[in-house]
């Protein structure tokens, strides 16, 4: 493999960092670190650096949570990609993971709903879920999108790709 | 009363109980891999304190929280707002970065959710 023209490809496209394979909270709270201390070299606001941050977790989070509920923890399916670049004056963070066939529809509506929110709907259904309870096998307290969107400065946008009769690739970008 | 005392790493916060200042401090950055499991044990230990004192101050120096630690900090704000309108003496000091209006953000949010003494203040550098 030429890492020379995978290294030019991510230059042209502002990559700052990616990662693939398979994520631990580890390597997540790792690359975390590495990620704010790249951004506070860039010169731009705490506040920036931090949406930044947090758009991340949200993101590696919410891929490590689905992957554990659905059981596809293991193997190949278990591997994804998270992705920092640069966007405008702005910063792209994505993520790309194998989902379920038939939980796709579900989550690219999910994310079209919360898109055609505006900021004071957003604001009130952030609020609204995160008084709604919480059941006792869930991963997360489902505010993560909603959490993206709130520190976004443009819609998500999302795309889906077949892997094969069971499984979906399900890529996932926020702009900061 | 039994001592709650937890370390702090880089995704979970201090989370202390003084007990001779009636203070739980609340120090660090919150994104657990688990949340709930992080913040279960903080809880039961809340709601056995609530049950048996009527003084609890807690002071929060958090820069960021991920979206499940919000939940759960929403949870510990509710139990303390149950004991206030039992007639407890509860506050909460919330202390942030001026340099970073996230947290001071998060702070007001979780204020318009209590009606006991909320305190926002801001840090020096």
């Amino acid at each position: 493999m030429d890492l020379y023209n995978l290294r030019e490809q991510f230059a042209e496209s502002g990559m700052m960092m990616c990662f693939n394979g398979p994520f631990s909270h580890s390597i997540i709270e790792e690359i975390g670190t590495a990620l704010r201390n790249h951004l506070a070299a860039e010169n731009i606001g705490k506040a920036a650096v931090l949406d930044v941050f947090a758009v991340y977790i949200e993101l590696a989070q919410n891929v490590r949570n689905y992957l554990s509920l659905r059981e596809l923890g293991q193997g190949e399916a278990s591997s994804s990609i998270i992705t920092i670049a640069r966007w405008g004056d702005g910063y792209a963070v994505s993520s790309g993971n194998t989902i379920l066939k038939e939980d796709s529809a579900l989550i690219c509506r999910r994310i079209a709903e919360i898109n055609a929110l505006t900021p004071e709907e957003l604001k009130r259904q952030y609020k609204e879920q995160m008084r709604r309870e919480v059941q006792p096998d869930a991963l997360g307290a489902g505010l993560g999108l909603l959490e993206i969107a709130k520190r976004s400065s443009s819609a998500m946008v999302c795309s889906v790709r077949d892997i094969n009769d069971k499984h979906t690739f399900f890529s996932l970008a926020a702009f900061i | 009363m039994e001592q709650l005392e937890i370390q702090q790493t880089a995704s979970t916060p201090l989370v202390s109980f003084d007990d001779s200042g009636k203070t739980l401090r609340i120090v660090g950055e919150s994104y657990p891999e688990n949340s709930f499991a992080f913040y279960t044990p903080v809880l039961a230990w809340l709601g056995r304190y609530l049950q048996q004192h009527a003084q609890l101050t807690v002071d929060i120096t958090v820069t960021y929280m991920n979206s499940s630690s919000i939940k759960c900090m929403l949870d510990l704000l509710d139990a303390l707002e149950e004991a206030f309108k039992k007639g407890s003496n509860v506050a909460i000091i919330w202390r942030h970065d001026l340099e970073n209006p996230r947290s001071f953000e998060l702070a007001e949010e979780f204020c318009e959710e209590v009606t006991f003494p909320f305190d926002i203040v801001a840090l020096s550098a």
